[in-house]
């Protein structure tokens, strides 16, 4: 009944968070490799934060001491209350925004002395705000705006404008203005306008807000795929069911600070739920109600659903 | 001009948000007197001749600003206008109608005295203008300006719409700061050379202006919801004051300006 996303397989165990070596499902879940990527795959960098502080102009304090590191080709979702610096710590990635004290280093090289406009090929940004970023007067030219940029013409622009445009279902609009979509799909376009670029590393600030189940869908759909191309995605939500369920890593943040890091088993376990409240935070309903109902950590609605039937088998027999 | 004010916040014994008033050496003065002061200010540096005018005003807002302890802001205003300061300059040096008085000759250009003088000139009046009524902005909050206009009698459309325009300015500059990042984000390079940037300016141009419209319609919505044109008179929830010495003030700045104006129309003042 659920439509979970295609490629990733949500039966197998979600890596720990300390286990950084690979995380991906085997080879054979990777069908999406080669289809709508450039043909040879690029190299995906991993991603470390070194003891990272950042103060805004205006000394509001908006990260105290990160330390994270995500591998080459994760799922991480990150969590937090309004304000606790989420946005800031992906700005950090493309070097929009450099840390007061700290570093940030992208397979192990400093992006401090790196220019956005070059980060801009590895890590790919799509804003909170979709208004931020529209300017064209045609939906295909805003979303050939980036991967123009990084040198990219011709047939193959073409070829990645209409892949993007599929991907998040806006293949119809292509001559449309973008100020004539609504809210919810001028998000998809900006979600595509990034998609385009095909970078290595792609992070989703806040990707679902204002998507009905469909927009959501498409959006699970987009990270299932670029995890199973390999890449590395990384989303800020608040959208603790999209989290659970497109995710192998959560990432709770309070205050500039990460306060829980892990596989949603883990985050969303109740073990965790004191500290997740404490964030003003709700574990996902398939969470509490497998408590509840004593099966373990049923992070999602299908674990949940699987859980509740291997049960009832074991009553009937 | 002064209508007759039912109640006063502080009797009604309202929140300190409400009765507060602002202090300081011409923060606490009435906004309507330094709207007028502005107002006479600009038209005295267009309209004195010579260098007088402009430099009279320059000193003026200056002196002004310095015992308002608003200089920091009024030379951030002066940067911004850097670069139409930075061409006016230009064109003036090399390109003044008529100007035969050469400083050098740079092979095809001849930057003349006059056109310098003129530029320099044209910069100093171009300054007493921004300057002046940055000072205003400086050192008024935007709601008190509003309410004192209100109090005047002044339409609520026409307070909406110079409402709106006055406030639009700081949020538009917040959201120029987002539009560049996202741009960048997109491998805009912004840290490249001169015409590299150039190239920048429309997707940044675009959504600056399509957003700022939109957030205006937004808003007029919004106060739509709120009765914003329900029929009836409104009650002030700020009153600013108004103290004897601004209405001298105000009422001498008006007069030296309508005389300015008349003056210079009969021929007077050349
Ligand atoms: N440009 C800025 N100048 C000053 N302070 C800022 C700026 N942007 C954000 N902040 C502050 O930094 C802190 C972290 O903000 P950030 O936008 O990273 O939070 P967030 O976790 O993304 O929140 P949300 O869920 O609301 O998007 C907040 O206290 C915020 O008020
Ligand atoms: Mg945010």
């Amino acid at each position: 009944m659920s439509g979970f996303g295609p490629g990733v397989d949500r039966s197998a165990p979600a890596a720990s968070a300390g286990a950084f070596a690979d995380s991906r499902p085997p080879a054979s879940d990777r069908s999406g490799v080669g289809s709508t990527g450039p043909g040879s795959a690029p190299a995906v960098p991993s991603i470390e934060f070194e003891a990272v502080s950042f103060a805004y102009p205006d000394g509001t304090r908006a990260l105290s001491q990160i330390g994270l590191r995500i591998g080459s080709g994760e799922s991480v979702a990150i969590v937090g209350q309004n304000g606790s610096g989420k946005s800031t710590l992906v700005r950090h990635l493309n070097g929009l925004l450099r840390p007061t004290t700290g570093r940030v280093l992208l397979d192990g090289n400093d992006v401090r002395p790196i220019h956005v406009a070059r980060l801009a090929s590895s890590v790919g940004l799509a804003f909170q705000n979709p208004d931020c970023q529209l300017f064209s007067g045609r939906v295909s030219t805003e979303v050939a705006f980036g991967p123009r940029n990084l040198g990219i013409h011709g047939g193959e622009l073409e070829e990645r404008v209409r892949a993007a445009l599929e991907e998040v279902g806006l293949d119809a609009e292509a001559s449309t203005n973008p100020y004539d979509l609504g809210y919810s799909r001028r998000k998809l376009l900006a979600l595509a306008s990034v998609l385009a670029m095909r970078t290595p590393i792609l992070a989703l600030d806040e990707p679902t807000t204002g998507q009905d189940a469909r927009g959501v869908a498409r959006v699970r759909d987009v990270v299932a795929r670029a995890f199973g191309e390999g890449r590395t995605v990384i989303a800020i939500s608040h959208d603790m069911r999209f989290v659970a369920e497109s995710f192998r890593r959560v990432v709770v943040m309070r205050e500039g600070c990460i306060v829980l890091d892990g596989a949603p088993d883990v985050v969303f376990g109740e073990a965790a739920w004191g500290e997740l409240r404490a964030s003003y935070l709700e574990p996902p309903l398939p969470s509490v109600a497998g408590a509840r109902l004593g099966l373990g950590a049923t992070v999602t609605e299908a674990a949940f659903v699987a859980a509740l039937e291997r049960r009832a088998g074991t009553i009937s027999r | 001009m002064a209508s007759a004010s039912p109640i006063t916040a502080a009797d009604a014994g309202l929140p300190d948000y409400v009765t507060r008033q602002p202090s300081g050496f011409y923060r606490s003065a009435n906004p309507g007197t330094k709207l007028a002061v502005a107002a006479l200010e600009v038209v005295a540096a267009f309209v004195l001749p010579g260098w007088v005018g402009p430099l009279l005003v320059l000193a003026v807002v200056l002196a002004t600003a310095a015992m308002a302890r608003r200089m920091r802001g009024l030379a951030a205003i002066a940067l911004a206008t850097s670069p139409i300061v930075g061409s006016i300059l230009v064109i003036n040096l090399f390109l003044l109608p008529g100007a035969s008085d050469p400083i050098a000759r740079l092979g095809p250009l001849a930057p003349t005295w006059s056109g310098l003088s003129f530029g320099l000139q044209t910069v100093a009046r171009l300054l007493a203008f921004s300057l002046a009524i940055g000072l205003v902005y400086l050192t008024t909050a935007v709601d008190d300006l509003l309410a004192d206009l209100a109090r005047r009698g002044l339409g609520r459309r026409v307070i909406f719409v110079v409402g709106a325009a006055v406030q639009m300015v700081p949020a538009t500059i917040e959201r120029a700061g987002e539009i560049v990042d996202a741009q960048r984000s997109r491998g805009m390079d912004t840290e490249g050379r001169i015409w590299r940037r150039a190239r920048g300016v429309l997707p940044l141009a675009a959504p600056v202006v399509f957003g700022a419209l939109t957030e205006v319609e937004e808003r007029t919505m919004a106060l739509e919801a709120r009765a914003f044109t329900a029929p009836g008179r409104q009650t002030l929830l700020r009153v600013p004051a108004d103290r004897p010495k601004h209405r001298v003030v105000r009422w001498a700045a008006i007069i030296a300006l309508i005389a300015m104006v008349v003056l210079r129309a009969t021929g007077r003042l050349v």
